[in-house]
């Protein structure tokens, strides 16, 4: 069913579009915390990817506190355990973005937006280089404490008989070749010369040969992780907890003014300092889940100090992609940023992944300048 | 034009031996003169980025990619023709400047097209974008074996610290030169209304993408010097960080004043520089400082908006509002590290604050001064007059 | 032949026809109205003429030449230029500097030598100075020269407006409602002004205004839109007592 084509696996791409999907949707839950202060403030806020950090941090000393410290003994975790982390770092988060808004951003309301935008700027830098000295670096949470560590696998066929006994013959017998090699010249296996590296690199070409052929014999299948699928399922019940907050409740309703008109909602009665503050909290919560969730769920997710800066330019790319200041433009923005990671790695330019994303926004933002979902204002003369 | 070039050929003067004598106070030590270097660099990547930002009123964030179009044009030409570089390496540098400008207002040219179409946060955006494509596109760059992520080395080394500043003059001259004439203020005119810029006749079109190009040329001849200062380019040296480093010295300077960016320049640069020498500190201490700089700023915002009286008593208010944060931040780390938990905690080195510093600068100074430092107001003689009167005033 | 001739220009915004099918024409030195209830298309008419917006259909010559679709910056150094309803001065310059800018259109020192500040440029710089201050003094503004713009009262903007639309030397000033929020005193000033300017450099004005006193005293002839119709056109004698007219601004009778 799949066949490699021109030097491009087919066979990669399921796996790669899922795992971008998923990925996605972790981006699009930050890109929330974006899109919403934007709407109200017209503010980028250069901390929300720090904020994402330190609910890393939250989740890590939750699961600490858990009994999960460095080298324990303990057994797998139990499912209240998960939610008492993401509890943790979505208080936490919630708690940092309300206090950012009011003791930085608050004050510089009324000046040009630039200096909020440089005071986004220094707290990024603050977070950063702050954390350095007070938090624990390149720790990592214990996956023991995910329940659910197993992984669906799903078979999707295309194996095909390959005749692998040739191979692990041509195999051995360049591995015989480079083992006499080193015999017989003595050489440092680490320092060959000329001939020492050709041989050694046709006894890896055989290997891989061998292991590509077992691949194919086995087929295609896809590996999900059962920690991302609940860190998706999670993430949708968030977004539509999001969503009828925003539509269908009072503060919502007030949330949609401010962001359409800040100057007529408080002259319309609405407390603005109160929904500004409110957004930041919604904003934050969400970037809490997402960060407990990639702390958890992806394995090899070292948190330090930097942790959040990838998934703050990444989420904060795709905000842009939707629209920025619209909601589900957030989350296509996201769920695209995800699938375009996945496609570039699966056509193997891994190296420029971060490039390609700002290319398709750079793109995206020519054709429409308001984004997907966004709309350009126009100014009336 | 009479004393018109007594005039001009004085201040070309004045800049030569100025550059010359930095040149000369800056020698027999290696750090110092890195870091002189790097501060005249700074200068002029903050004064070309005034143009484009400030004046011009596009918000760009890329300008780190700029300063590495010219780094890299001079890296790689450098290791392709080592032998003409090595003939005479100050004429290499000027041509590679040269060369190295060309490119980068090449990369401007490109930058400042799409900036017809976008506005405001989307621009800065696209900006920033760009900066990190070309960031992506450069570490990936290889020449058999040299190149990639660890860059290239550059093998003809200049170190000339007269001409970086000389540079950082001409930086500032030329934006000088263009604000005091009548072209310069169309390009104040698109900052402050398009619509109106264009029903004037001003050609909006060009004046953006004429400002992108001569702010990205003067990043790029500051790349080459760099290239050729440090000996190697490599894209790590120019990542997001450096661009908002310089947008950073732009705002804090007071957006649009080339005299603002030149300080802030020099002042966001020197300041974290000299915190490398910072010594290892108790933790306590630390947090008694975070802690006060945060009252003392809220205690400084409150008197500014609450004290109405004599500029004086007000400025008096503002030292005693310092001295005493200074005071209690003392007492509470010595108090703080009395605490034997505090105390087991080991020292914090120095250089971890560097960054740290700066980013609190950054805050403190936004929060208590949002037009920057110098507003939009610009150096001039006049103050000194001023001044003068002022004295003359008490005097009598 | 006419200066600014308007055949037929429609312009539509999705399913809004904003301005249909409107034709006039100016002569050389009239000083002619553009007048109408709220949203009859008059600024809209402007900005088609100013090159803000393209017509969907019809056409507008200037001097006997097509400028529908040309950008705004090129319709101004044709020779027209204007004033906008919510002002938009160049807020953190000066008032000196606003005139300056606009000046600039006609002189064209090279990018370098601006950059060079050669003595060609400096002399420029003064001369374009001495023009504005010129100019300043025409709309009674020459005290405040230095002061920044934005510190200007709202009838002094609104000259200074005019002033700055001045100095591109137009053959044909378009004025959006100049008189907007003027006392009595400011209007008759400004009626002053207008018919002064004209006289002192033999300009056309095309202009949009509310105050029906104002208007009928001051202009030539007069073209009513309603609806982003042209609904009358003529002397102010004849659009006073025009049935139409009066139906758009007071309703028909009953």
């Amino acid at each position: 069913m799949f066949l490699p084509i021109g030097g491009v696996e087919l066979s990669t791409l399921p796996q790669q579009l899922v795992d971008g999907l998923l990925l996605g949707f972790i981006y699009a839950l930050i890109a929330l915390g974006y899109t919403m202060v934007y709407g109200v403030l017209k503010l980028i806020n250069f901390a929300h990817g720090e904020v994402f950090m330190i609910g890393a941090y939250c989740a890590l000393f939750t699961s600490w506190a858990l009994g999960y410290i460095p080298n324990n003994t303990l057994g797998a975790g139990q499912w209240w355990m998960l939610i008492v982390m993401l509890v943790a770092s979505m208080v936490g988060c919630g708690l940092l973005g309300m206090t950012i808004e009011r003791f930085a951003y608050r004050p510089l309301r009324n000046q040009p937006r630039i200096a909020s935008l440089i005071t986004a700027i220094g707290l990024s830098l603050l977070l950063q280089y702050g954390g350095q000295i007070f938090l624990p670096l390149n720790q990592n949470i214990d996956s023991k404490i995910n329940p659910a560590a197993g992984a669906f696998t799903i078979a999707l066929g295309g194996g095909k008989a390959v005749d692998t006994a040739t191979l692990k013959n041509t195999l051995q017998q360049k591995q015989a070749a480079f083992d006499e090699y080193l015999k017989r010249t003595k050489a440092d296996p680490f320092n060959l010369d000329a001939d020492g590296k050709k041989i050694r690199s046709e006894a890896q070409a055989a290997e891989r040969d061998l292991k590509n052929a077992a691949d194919t014999g086995k087929g295609t299948t896809l590996v999900i992780p059962y920690g991302k699928v609940i860190a998706m399922i999670a993430t949708i019940f968030l977004m539509m907890g999001l969503t009828y907050l925003v539509m269908y409740t009072k503060r919502g309703r007030a949330m949609r003014a401010v962001s359409h008109d800040f100057d007529a909602a408080s002259l319309m009665g609405i407390n603005v300092n109160s929904i500004v503050t409110f957004t930041f909290l919604l904003g934050s919560v969400m970037a809490g889940a997402g960060a407990m969730m990639v702390a958890t769920f992806y394995a090899g997710a070292k948190i330090d100090t930097f942790f959040g800066m990838v998934f703050g330019v990444k989420a904060f790319v795709a905000a842009v992609l939707g629209g920025i200041g619209n909601i589900p433009g957030a989350v296509l923005g996201g769920l695209l940023m995800g699938l375009t990671e996945g496609l570039v790695s699966w056509l193997g330019f891994t190296a420029y992944k971060d490039a390609v994303a700002f290319v398709v926004l750079i793109v995206v933002l020519l054709l429409r300048p308001g984004g997907l979902l966004g709309s350009a204002k126009v100014e009336k003369v | 034009m009479k004393g018109f070039w007594p005039v001009r050929l004085g201040s070309i003067g004045l800049a030569i031996v100025g550059a010359f004598l930095i040149d000369q106070l800056s020698r027999g030590n290696d750090f110092t003169q890195r870091l002189v270097v790097l501060a005249a660099l700074y200068v002029t990547l903050a004064v070309s980025l005034n143009l484009i930002n400030g004046i011009t009123g596009q918000f760009s964030m890329g300008h780190a990619a700029f300063y590495m179009v010219g780094a890299y044009t001079a890296a790689i030409s450098t290791l392709f023709h080592p032998d003409l570089a090595a003939k005479n390496p100050l004429l290499w540098l000027l041509g590679m400047m040269v060369f190295g400008a060309v490119m980068a207002g090449f990369a401007g040219l490109l930058v400042g097209v799409p900036s017809l179409r976008l506005r405001g946060d989307y621009l800065a955006i696209v900006t920033l974008g760009f900066g990190e494509i070309v960031r992506i596109v450069a570490n990936n760059v290889k020449f058999g074996t040299k190149g990639g992520s660890y860059g290239f080395s550059v093998d003809v080394h200049v170190t000339a610290v007269w001409l970086a500043w000389l540079f950082a003059f001409f930086a500032i001259a030329i934006c000088r030169n263009l604000l005091s004439t009548a072209r310069g203020l169309t390009f104040l005119a698109v900052r402050e209304d398009e619509t109106a810029s264009l029903a004037m006749g001003v050609n909006v079109t060009q004046t953006k993408v004429t400002a992108f190009v001569i702010g990205a040329a003067l990043a790029g001849g500051a790349g080459a010097i760099l290239a050729h200062f440090e000996g190697f380019a490599s894209s790590n040296m120019f990542t997001m960080d450096v661009s908002f480093i310089i947008v950073t010295m732009v705002v804090l300077g007071g957006t649009g004043s080339i005299t603002g960016a030149v300080v802030a320049a020099v002042l966001l640069f020197f300041v974290p520089e000299k915190m490398r020498d910072l010594p290892d500190m108790p933790i306590g201490g630390i947090t008694a400082f975070f802690i006060l700089t945060g009252l003392v700023v809220a205690a400084l915002r409150y008197v500014s908006q609450h004290y109405h009286g004599a500029a004086s008593r007000k400025a008096m208010l503002y030292s005693g509002v310092v001295v005493l944060g200074i005071v209690i931040a003392a007492i509470l780390g010595v108090a703080l590290n009395a605490i034997p938990a505090v105390k087991a905690v080991p020292l914090v080195e120095g250089a971890k604050l560097r960054l740290v510093v700066f980013a609190v600068t950054l805050i403190v100074l936004m929060l208590l001064r949002p037009q920057g430092i110098f507003g939009k107001s610009e150096f001039s003689w006049d103050w000194f007059r001023r001044l003068g009167k002022k004295s003359e005033a008490v005097l009598s | 032949m006419s200066l600014l001739q308007l055949k037929e220009a429609t312009i539509r915004f999705g399913g809004l026809t904003a301005v249909n099918a409107v034709s006039f024409e100016i002569q050389p030195g009239q000083l002619f109205g553009l007048i109408g209830p709220n949203g009859a298309g008059k600024t809209t008419c402007f900005n088609l003429i100013t090159g803000v917006y393209k017509p969907t259909s019809g056409d507008i010559l200037f001097e006997g030449q097509p400028i529908a679709g040309t950008p705004p910056n090129k319709i101004a150094s044709r020779g027209i230029c204007r004033t906008f309803q919510n002002i938009r001065l160049f807020k953190s310059m000066s008032v000196l500097e606003n005139v300056v800018t606009a000046g600039f259109l006609r002189h064209k020192t090279s990018l370098l030598s601006s950059l060079l500040y050669t003595p060609a440029v400096i002399k420029e710089t003064k001369e374009l100075e001495a023009e504005a201050m010129q100019l300043l003094k025409a709309v009674s503004l020459d005290h405040v020269a230095h002061v920044c713009s934005a510190d200007l009262s709202y009838g002094m903007q609104r000259r200074l407006e005019i002033a700055r639309a001045m100095a591109t030397q137009p053959k044909l000033l378009l004025l959006d409602e100049p008189a907007a929020g003027m006392n009595p005193q400011e209007k008759q000033d400004l009626n002053g002004m207008v018919r002064n300017i004209r006289e002192q450099f033999g300009l056309t004005v095309l202009l949009i205004e509310h105050d029906m006193r104002f208007v009928m005293s001051l202009c030539e002839q007069i073209v009513v839109l309603d609806h982003g119709e042209e609904i009358a056109q003529g002397g102010p004698d004849e659009i006073r007592n025009d049935p139409k007219v009066i139906a758009a601004y007071l309703g028909e009778p009953a």
